[in-house]
């Protein structure tokens, strides 16, 4: 089992932080927003002028046409057949064969490499991002209902942020290309590279929040769920397809290895979903996302559990805990040990050990709220089962309210 | 000069660079001075009226007595060094061995005499005379092409070689039988066809006591009446006297077998053997080489058919002509094949999507070229001007 990339703790969730990776989920807000508030082209011709002004000189390339392997942005499709590297990952992947070598030669292109959509990845990596946040937040929510909302995060961001998807891509063995073109081996993955000196974690200026310029503003965990992406990272203010530069000139500064290797591993997601189908694709995400171990119990910091104890029992109607020395050894020693309970009327909820009073009592809190926390039922059952044929009746899935608000 | 001075100044080899000219201490000390009754006919070797030269005369009785007049090769270095601070002289040339270079140098020495010479200032227009004493300056020869005795491609197929160590045992066994010089077979570098086919026909029967010149078994009596004329007349002068119409058979086969020779010395895209590629008897193989003088002319028949040369301890350790043959195809084995041209033809990688096989090597450049770094190597260079 591999371990996750714990990059972060539930506590620097709250701080405003860019990520790498955000790019996709501004695009995919940028279609939410434009749907439900401004003006967005309506009518098919609208569409068609829309489309046609965002990408005037994306003409599919003719097969036919004598191009010489150098002049073109990234490989030819046919090269895939050549490639032994593409084939070996593959193979490797353990890829479902109706998965042509062509599609996975498409994953390794990189919209910074090829601005035309028709040969980049940037589509399947849409699929992709959202397939895997999709089964990953099912998977959390249905397995832990008690998780905080910043724990959530922080677990999103360990299964399926960026950093563990490009570390996945190298264990997965994908080279990088040092720079694309058509004369590339398709097996390897093609983007622009960021110019030295281009600071990567950027926090975007421009956001869609309501009072942003306004720096004492509160950011709460409900706002981050509204305005934020999966990750509970900023996202960029939406931006008009029609006003959105070209391809070329958003992506002339180049972007991270790790930014393009995530988007490779999206993109394969995306592809195998169209090309193998749903179970397919849940298969893949068993077997390479939820495989990974994550220890969800790493993931909090208390900054006062014995307050936020008492105000979940009150919560909840228990009794309000009572803290008892279970045992002690050397008090007037150096090395005092402490054994502390909690316990809620008859009973315990929690249990710690610490060299002061204080200590041991606190460490028997947070046992206490991480047992409360991560409560898991025993059959879990997520609501993409419903997606199969012949699937029992959903029989709804109790979700906790959460994480006590002090 | 005396004689004996002369050779001690031979010790000055350094100077004109002969190392031939060396004498050694020994010879040194005996031309030292000797006593004047010795010296008195040593004295004066060139000069035409010392005591040597008087006597030549008495001896051969003619005032023009045959030899050299100098029987020691040349002046030496300090007598020519005389020789050049005296007013010269020209010498007439009484001998008729004067070297021809001599001869050309007297006759251009003798044509300034005349009143309207004009010096020439370029070579243009003068006639080539001479050689100048050097081989390299002498127009090729016919005698100077040279002619391999062996054939002139190795012969490397097994039924090849088998053909041509039966040849060399069907003619080594007739020469036997006629009691002729064995290695006169070399004699005839390829048969007629006709003759050919009818020592392939022959088969080779080894008797038990080994002897050679009873092996011989003939398809019928026709071909072994036509392979014993063609024989005799194989190094013919030894039975020419024999008989008148055997020697004129003899020199008629001698020109046949020339114009023969002729005739397949020009066709130069021929098969060896005619074409035929194996043969069917397998008797000659057992045949012992234990006589010198067989073995000699077998393994010189056998090298010049199919061009192998033998070593002499590899001469020495062939006992049978089966062995002979093993060892020029134990030399011969083929080249083994490369490992590329093995994975290039194997179908099994070749359908193999995972695995490419290249042509060529693959090098520094091409794996720059795979990752894409190539390009940027190549502007880099460009911009600054290393390459064009």
């Amino acid at each position: 089992m591999k371990r996750l990339h714990l990059q972060r703790w539930s506590s620097s969730v709250l701080s405003p932080q860019a990520r790498a990776g955000s790019r996709l989920q501004r695009r995919i807000q940028h279609g939410i927003r434009y749907q439900t508030t401004t003006p967005f082209p309506v009518t098919p011709a609208e569409v068609e002028q829309s489309i046609e002004e965002q990408t005037p000189l994306t003409s599919i390339r003719s097969p036919r046409s004598k191009v010489t392997k150098h002049s073109l942005p990234s490989p030819p499709v046919k090269a895939a057949r050549e490639s032994a590297k593409l084939a070996a990952l593959h193979a490797r992947l353990y890829l479902p064969s109706r998965l042509p070598l062509e599609t996975l030669a498409r994953c390794l292109v990189d919209e910074s490499a090829d601005p035309n959509h028709n040969f980049n990845n940037e589509s399947l990596a849409t699929l992709g991002h959202d397939l895997l946040t999709q089964y990953t937040s099912e998977y959390l929510i249905c397995t832990y209902p008690r998780l905080p909302m910043t724990v959530i995060f922080a677990a999103m961001f360990a299964y399926v942020g960026p950093k563990t998807l490009a570390a996945m891509s190298r264990e997965w063995g994908v080279e990088l290309a040092a720079a694309p073109g058509g004369e590339v081996d398709p097996g390897h993955l093609q983007f622009t590279r960021a110019a030295p000196g281009v600071d990567p974690n950027t926090t975007p200026t421009a956001t869609n929040r309501t009072y942003e310029e306004q720096s004492t503003w509160r950011r709460s965990i409900t706002s981050k769920i509204v305005y934020d992406d999966v990750f509970g990272d900023p996202t960029k203010a939406s931006v008009d397809p029609r006003e959105q530069p070209q391809a070329t000139d958003r992506y002339a500064a180049g972007v991270t290895p790790e930014a393009a290797a995530s988007q490779f591993v999206r993109a394969v997601v995306g592809a195998i979903y169209l090309h193998a189908g749903r179970p397919a694709a849940k298969r893949f995400f068993e077997q390479h996302f939820l495989s990974r171990h994550l220890n969800i119990s790493d993931l909090f910091n208390f900054r006062e559990p014995a307050r936020d104890l008492s105000r979940l029992c009150a919560r909840e109607n228990f009794e309000p805990p009572v803290a008892k020395i279970l045992s002690e050894t050397g008090r007037l020693s150096r090395h005092p040990v402490f054994v502390v309970g909690i316990y809620s009327g008859q009973d315990k909820l929690g249990e710690g050990a610490g060299s002061s009073l204080l200590e041991a009592r606190s460490r028997a809190a947070v046992a206490a709220l991480k047992a409360w926390y991560l409560y898991s039922p025993l059959e879990v059952r997520l609501p993409n089962s419903m997606e199969e044929e012949g699937a029992a009746p959903w029989k709804p899935v109790y979700v906790d309210l959460g994480e006590v608000i002090v | 000069m005396r004689p004996s001075v002369r050779l001690l100044n031979l010790e000055v080899p350094s100077i004109q660079g002969a190392r031939s000219l060396y004498v050694c201490s020994v010879c040194r000390h005996e031309a030292r001075p000797r006593p004047i009754v010795a010296r008195q006919f040593l004295r004066n070797a060139s000069n035409a009226n010392s005591l040597t030269e008087k006597v030549r005369r008495k001896i051969w009785g003619t005032d023009n007595p045959p030899g050299l007049k100098d029987p020691y090769g040349g002046e030496g270095a300090l007598e020519r060094k005389f020789k050049s601070k005296q007013p010269p002289t020209v010498v007439e040339e009484e001998t008729p061995e004067a070297s021809q270079a001599l001869d050309t140098a007297a006759s251009e020495a003798a044509a300034p005499a005349a009143d309207d010479y004009e010096p020439a200032t370029t070579w243009e227009g003068l006639d080539r005379v001479g050689h100048l004493g050097r081989w390299s300056d002498l127009p090729p020869a016919p005698t100077d092409a040279y002619k391999s005795f062996q054939y002139k491609k190795k012969i490397t197929k097994k039924g090849l070689l088998s053909i041509a160590a039966h040849q060399a045992v069907v003619e080594l066994c007739l020469m036997h039988q006629l009691g002729k010089p064995l290695t006169s077979v070399c004699d005839v570098e390829e048969h007629d066809q006709s003759v050919f086919k009818l020592i392939w026909k022959t088969k080779v029967v080894p008797t038990t006591d080994g002897q050679w010149n009873a092996a011989l078994e003939y398809p019928n009596k026709e071909a072994e009446e036509a392979l014993v004329y063609v024989f005799e007349q194989i190094g013919g002068q030894k039975v020419a006297p024999e008989t008148e119409e055997v020697s004129q058979d003899a020199g008629e086969a001698e020109e046949a077998t020339n114009d023969l020779t002729d005739i397949l010395d020009t066709d130069e895209t021929k098969q060896p053997f005619f074409g035929y590629q194996t043969i069917r008897d397998n008797g000659f193989l057992s045949l012992s080489l234990n006589d010198p003088a067989t073995k000699f002319a077998f393994l010189k028949r056998f090298s010049q058919l199919t061009g192998h040369f033998f070593p002499d301890p590899a001469v020495h350790s062939i006992a049978t002509v089966q062995q002979a043959v093993d060892h020029v195809q134990q030399v011969v084995k083929p080249k083994p094949k490369k490992l590329a041209d093995y994975l290039a033809n194997n179908q099994r990688y070749s359908n193999m999507p995972n695995i490419k096989v290249f042509a060529k090597r693959q090098k520094r450049s091409d794996r720059d070229e795979e990752l894409g770094r190539k390009k940027l190597i190549e502007a880099e260079l460009r911009a600054r001007g290393l390459i064009e």
